[in-house]
């Protein structure tokens, strides 16, 4: 039937199958709300633990450039960036947070993210290229607060038996960051 | 035009400072006009822009403003502002064009500057305009090492006499190698921050052991680096000196190391060494025997704006400044040296550094303190080793007795009472060159 999702040949009204592309889908739109959720609850500890060990964690510039020169508008791997994070300097970031002494999230931020529009497409090695938006909010101390927005490209792949990001690229829209600073993680 | 005010903010018997100039309005758009409207601000650095016809987005205070590189190779500073009405005649941060075209009523200019075509000037302009006074407007533009600075005061001096002395220093770490610098970036922020604030930290170093315990502690921890309390600033072997309006700390070690930047660690320290010790004798024909062997800049400011390394403290009003970060690397060093460099850079002092992040509500705070009615009558206290700095046998400017002072922050403020009182350039004074500029490196690199 037109508008309706494909089902399994064999599937009756009680327990309508799904194909194995919207089974990743659902499988990966569940990991990120758990990312989420262990964000805003701040359980840095868990959220370090959905990453892989050869991790890289790349927060590119974003450039004013003309749109026939788009292809220049993200700045490369290898010039300036936010964040070229592998996982020791993860780690580092978290457990800075812990010294009781990390004065820029003490008292903490108050984030929320939302993540959605989530595009999935297997790889041939196994892994996942999964690109997602987000909307994340932070108010911190009494009265800062901020918007950022942008994109997620992950490289996911499973690892005994569950997703690890092995590699994420977050994209900002923002060309001047509008935030004192990045103290929070996406 | 602001009222002439004669400014009297800092007591250099007490250290006191009236704590007004970081809120005040009326004071910042004199600043605009007695600071940024004459000094030599840094904008840019060349391998921004190294081919004919590049240009590099950035600003003068709140002037925005385009350095180009004509097709000759020429350095140009110009305001980006299309004489007509005032539109932006460039709106991206970067790019190569032989022309500027304004997206307003088509007035189109070289990339000197040059008014080259406008619509109409016969139909409409009766062949009466004088396209020739209609350029953008221009600043002067000098190098130092690569670094771009220009100024709108036509009376300033020379960029080699504003930087005076401290290039002496200065050298110790943008002059090094024949091959040059390059520069990477920036990042962009806007900071709830008052400029001076982020300017005069770059001498505090008594602030290290306890805004960034947390990242210097995991970093020991986790990179193997040297510890950073208070005791082990105290007995740094580091200096702290004031030269001819600049703010310098360096290292002072003959023990032929390589200083510990952002993003060493004890695994590429080896690495570090070797390097240092291979471009040793380039260093020591460049700078001479004692710059090479025995100085090494540390954190540091140029007046006024200029911070750390190659970093951009910008006006946006007296309760904001926009923040850039660049990374500047030795062009001829290894690939393996310049990556941590520039991962240590980002990693430490950009928007998501480490360091950073635990300075800017510090700063936010102090900022806000010069704005409620009682705070902003209780002065800052700026006390510390007031009478023990003096001159030095081996090095050029007011050095301080120990590392940790704020003699530099004082002297600062009363640089900003130079720039503030003048009433042109012949007021503000110059101290003469008189260090001694060993070896072949020149201002130009």
């Amino acid at each position: 039937m037109a508008g309706q999702p494909a089902t399994h040949p064999g599937a009756d009204a009680g327990n309508v199958m799904v194909t194995s592309r919207q089974a990743l889908w659902l499988e990966l739109m569940s990991f990120y709300i758990r990312e989420a959720w262990l964000l805003d609850e701040r359980k840095f500890t868990g959220w370090l633990d959905l990453f892989a060990d050869d991790v890289l964690y790349f927060m590119p510039r974003r450039k004013n450039v003309l749109r026939r020169e788009s292809h220049r508008e993200v700045t490369p791997l290898g010039d300036l960036a936010l964040i070229e994070d592998d996982r020791r300097y993860l780690e580092m970031r978290v457990a800075r947070l812990d010294t009781g002494m990390a004065w820029g999230e003490d008292p903490p931020s108050r984030t929320r993210h939302l993540i959605g529009n989530l595009v999935a497409e297997p790889a041939d090695n196994g892994e996942v290229n999964a690109k997602t938006a987000f909307l994340v909010y932070r108010s911190h101390l009494e009265t800062d607060h901020q918007l950022l927005a942008g994109s997620r490209e992950d490289v996911l792949r499973r690892v005994d038996g569950a997703w690890k990001i092995a590699r994420r690229t977050v994209i900002l829209d923002a060309n001047v960051l509008l935030d004192k600073n990045l103290s929070i993680f996406l | 035009m602001s009222a002439t005010r004669t400014y009297s903010v800092i007591d250099p018997a007490t250290g006191k400072i009236d704590r007004r100039i970081f809120a005040d309005q009326a004071v910042y758009d004199d600043e605009m006009e007695k600071i940024f409207g004459r000094a030599w601000l840094m904008i840019g650095h060349e391998s921004l822009l190294p081919q004919a016809n590049d240009f590099f987005h950035t600003y003068m205070g709140e002037d925005p403003v385009i350095l180009t590189r004509d097709g000759q190779g020429r350095l140009h500073a110009l305001l980006n502002m299309c004489r007509h009405r005032g539109n932006r005649v460039v709106r991206c941060d970067d790019g190569n064009a032989k022309h500027f075209m304004c997206t307003y009523h088509g007035w189109m200019y070289a990339n000197d500057g040059t008014l080259e075509h406008v619509p109409g000037t016969s139909e409409a302009y009766y062949d009466e305009l004088d396209r020739s006074k209609l350029g953008l407007v221009e600043a002067r533009v000098e190098t130092y090492a690569g670094i771009v600075f220009a100024t709108w005061a036509t009376d300033a001096p020379s960029l080699e006499a504003y930087l005076g002395d401290a290039r002496w220093y200065l050298d110790t770490l943008f002059n090094r190698r024949d091959g040059g610098m390059q520069a990477l970036g920036p990042m962009k922020w806007l900071e709830p921050v008052n400029w001076k604030t982020m300017v005069d930290n770059c001498s505090d170093n008594y602030h290290v052991p306890t805004t960034h315990q947390s990242s210097a502690r995991v970093q020991t921890r986790y990179l193997g680096r040297p510890r950073l309390s208070h005791k082990d600033q105290f007995e740094s072997p580091n200096r702290h000196v004031f030269v001819n309006g600049h703010s310098l700390t360096f290292r002072e070690a003959p023990d032929n190391t390589p200083r510990y930047v952002h993003g060493m660690s004890k695994d590429t320290f080896a690495l570090f060494q070797q390097y240092h010790e291979a471009t040793l004798p380039e260093v020591e024909r460049r700078l001479g025997s004692l710059r090479a062997h025995r100085v090494q800049l540390g954190n540091h400011s140029i007046f006024p704006n200029g911070v750390l390394g190659f970093r951009l403290a910008l006006p946006r009003g007296p309760l904001q400044t926009e923040f850039w970060h660049f990374v500047l690397l030795e062009k001829d060093a290894p690939e393996t040296i310049k990556q941590v460099i520039r991962i240590g850079s980002q990693a430490n002092n950009g928007v998501a550094g480490l360091f950073e992040q635990d300075d800017v509500d510090n700063w936010r705070q102090v900022t806000a303190a010069s704005r409620s009615r009682l705070s902003r009558r209780v002065p800052q206290d700026l006390s510390m080793g007031i009478g023990h700095a003096g001159s030095h046998p081996d090095y050029p400017g007011v050095v301080s007795e120990r590392y940790i002072s704020e003699n530099n922050q004082r002297h600062f403020y009363r640089r900003w009472e130079e720039f503030m009182n003048a009433e042109s350039w012949a007021d503000i004074p110059i101290a003469p060159i008189t260090a001694r500029f060993e070896g072949t490196a020149t201002i130009r690199g």
